[in-house]
């Protein structure tokens, strides 16, 4: 999630040595801890979004968002999916829309955000920061799914649980926008954890 | 936030503090122009860790404290670890100190890394922070991320993930890397090595404020190579006492305006430090050649107690940590056991290690059976709440002048010296400057 508490730990999807691995490619991230309640709903989602088998979207789960900048580098179109929380109801689904093409983030998320992640760097800091480094992707979309609790070691809440196939759904809908990319790379859908 | 009192003194009060860990304020009076109170306030709500630790097994700690912080888990896990093999009277072999040491230099080098490049350097380069800068220095940004990229990968390699590693347990570790996967990540560790020392001069080059520390100093030492996951404590002042007596040494006590505990030493009023600076100052003998000489040509003696140029002493960390996480690759052999049998009895153990911020302390008491009767954690930030306070006296003093965002703007960069882990000191900033 994109507040104070998301700083579990995440598997890098790449290994690589600082280039991006989605050249030009349709790209959806499950950000958060698996470990601290809600904060898990991200990875839930790219899970059900992989279960999918859509060809040529690559799927996977991460929680240090400074990872995020050289994972998204290269790629065409990329969904973030995060626990936020706004006030809305649990299990409430909202899309934010930015990208190199977008605008930049409202303040509001940047101090929201950038209180959160690991050590003070979260997911509105990497998007601005790749967009500073002109890395970021053309489409950046960050599905957010209002989160409940954080407590260490729970499950996913009931009505954030009763969200990830709506959330998911969302994902693919945004995809959707761009059906020239997604089916466009042939393959199965791989979750990179 | 400045306001005017009908006394015609002035109050500064700064909401959260950006670019540290967890959420803390900041509170400074004027009266007359002079400076008559300054409070770090640290109110995230205290995560009572150290209760809920009681009752649980001898073989939970390192994954529960690792918790209490998302940037320095190795250590709460090191320190966790050595204070229960101690209560247990057991001792781990070689590999796995080597092991330790190794996952180690990856939380400094993520730690380290991300403090220098996307925190600090926006301060001495005048930018509001990493984002602004990146716009005109992308290229050192880019430098930063990728040293930062090789500390992930390390951890990710050695402890199972690269934030909260999930590989470490008491007596050693779940699975041991093979030299196969370690070999793997030696181009990138050479090319951070290499930008490390780049990254020296950089930093070296930076505008300090005049600022020279009185206070005592505190690290850890070991007989070879510098502090890292182990040592026994000493003092700019000649102290030397093993970890076993920290309780002696260090009082926790309240304070009204923080929900972190401060800490003395040796019941003395004046503050201590730990962290960088202290851990150069009192271990400078013992770097490797290649970070020895990094801080030589960066003008650095084998003291440093301008607190401004924690910068550069965590630049050399940086070159020190790569070069130790080379060494110890390079010298790895497959077949050791990856960990030995740490049976409970009932005792009270004690453990510390130099979390990048400085040294952290753990102290179970067990039951036979290994349950947790007691715990106390000490973490770095908590010890150097005193000196950060003292520092912000000593230099607001002399910045009375400036307007309230010029001041802001110093007393975060003052506090940023000491890179402060709020999250594990509650166990941070908001402004208020009080001028009348």
């Amino acid at each position: 999630m994109s507040e104070a508490v998301g700083t579990g730990a995440g598997r890098t999807g790449s290994a690589g040595d600082g280039t991006g691995g989605t050249d030009g490619g349709v790209l959806v991230i499950g950000l958060g801890s698996p470990d601290r309640g809600d904060d898990a709903v991200g990875r839930e989602v790219a899970h059900a979004v992989a279960a999918l088998g859509l060809a040529g979207v690559a799927v996977s789960e991460h929680e240090d968002p400074t990872d995020l900048i050289e994972l998204w580098s290269g790629a065409a179109a990329v969904v973030v999916v995060d626990a936020v929380r706004s006030g809305a109801q649990p299990g409430s689904v909202a899309v934010l829309e930015t990208g190199a093409a977008g605008g930049r983030l409202p303040q509001s998320a940047w101090s929201e955000a950038g209180r959160g992640g690991t050590h003070a760097f979260g997911l509105a800091a990497a998007v601005e920061l790749s967009r500073a480094l002109g890395r970021l992707p053309a489409l950046l979309w960050v599905v957010g799914v209002e989160a409940a609790g954080f407590e260490h070691g729970a499950p996913l809440s009931p009505r954030v649980a009763a969200a990830v196939p709506e959330a998911a759904g969302t994902v693919v809908g945004l995809l959707g926008l761009r059906p020239e990319a997604v089916g466009s790379r042939g393959g199965g859908t791989d979750v990179s954890r | 936030m400045s306001h005017k009192l009908t006394d015609g003194g002035r109050v500064m009060h700064v909401g959260t503090l950006a670019r540290v860990e967890g959420e803390g304020a900041m509170h400074i009076e004027y009266r007359d122009g002079e400076v008559t109170d300054v409070q770090l306030r640290i109110y995230e709500p205290p995560r009572f860790y150290e209760a809920f630790l009681r009752g649980r097994s001898h073989t939970e700690p390192p994954d529960i404290t690792a918790r209490i912080c998302g940037i320095c888990p190795v250590a709460y896990q090191m320190s966790s670890c050595w204070a229960i093999e101690d209560a247990c009277g057991v001792d781990v072999p070689e590999e796995i100190l080597l092991m330790r040491r190794l996952l180690y230099c990856g939380e400094w080098i993520e730690s380290h890394a991300l403090h220098i490049f996307l925190l600090h350097a926006p301060d001495f380069l005048g930018y509001d922070g990493a984002i602004e800068m990146a716009a005109d220095h992308p290229d050192v940004v880019e430098r930063g991320l990728r040293m930062k990229k090789a500390g992930n990968d390390l951890m990710d390699t050695v402890g199972g993930r690269s934030v909260h590693p999930v590989n470490v347990r008491v007596g050693g570790f779940y699975r041991l890397p093979t030299r196969l996967e370690l070999r793997a990540l030696r181009p990138r560790l050479e090319r951070a090595r290499d930008e490390a020392l780049q990254t020296v001069a950089l930093v070296a080059g930076f505008d300090f404020p005049d600022l020279e520390q009185p206070y005592e100093y505190l690290s850890l030492r070991t007989g070879a190579g510098y502090p890292i996951e182990s040592g026994s404590v000493v003092t700019s002042s000649g102290g030397a006492f093993p970890v076993r007596e920290f309780t002696r040494h260090i009082e926790e006590f309240h304070v009204e305006h923080s929900n972190a505990l401060h800490a003395r030493l040796d019941g003395s009023p004046e503050p201590y430090v730990v962290g960088p600076l202290a851990r150069y100052s009192l271990n400078s003998d013992q770097l490797s050649p290649v970070a020895r000489e990094a801080a030589r040509s960066a003008g650095l003696g084998t003291t440093c107690r301008n607190p401004f140029r924690s910068i550069v002493v965590r630049a050399v960390e940086l070159v020190e940590a790569y070069t130790e996480a080379l060494r110890i690759i390079d010298g790895w052999t497959d077949g050791a056991a990856p960990s030995v049998a740490v049976p409970p009895r009932a005792g009270e153990g004690f453990g510390a290690s130099e979390a990048p911020r400085g040294v952290l302390f753990h102290r179970y008491v067990l039951d036979a059976a290994g349950i947790i009767q007691d715990a106390q954690i000490v973490p770095p930030t908590s010890q150097n709440q005193p000196s950060i306070e003292a520092d912000l006296r000593t230099m607001v003093q002399s910045w009375s002048e400036l307007d309230d965002h010029a001041l802001q703007h110093r007393c975060e960069q003052a506090i940023r010296n000491y890179d402060p882990c709020i999250s594990c000191a509650t166990h941070f900033l908001d402004l208020t400057v009080d001028r009348r």
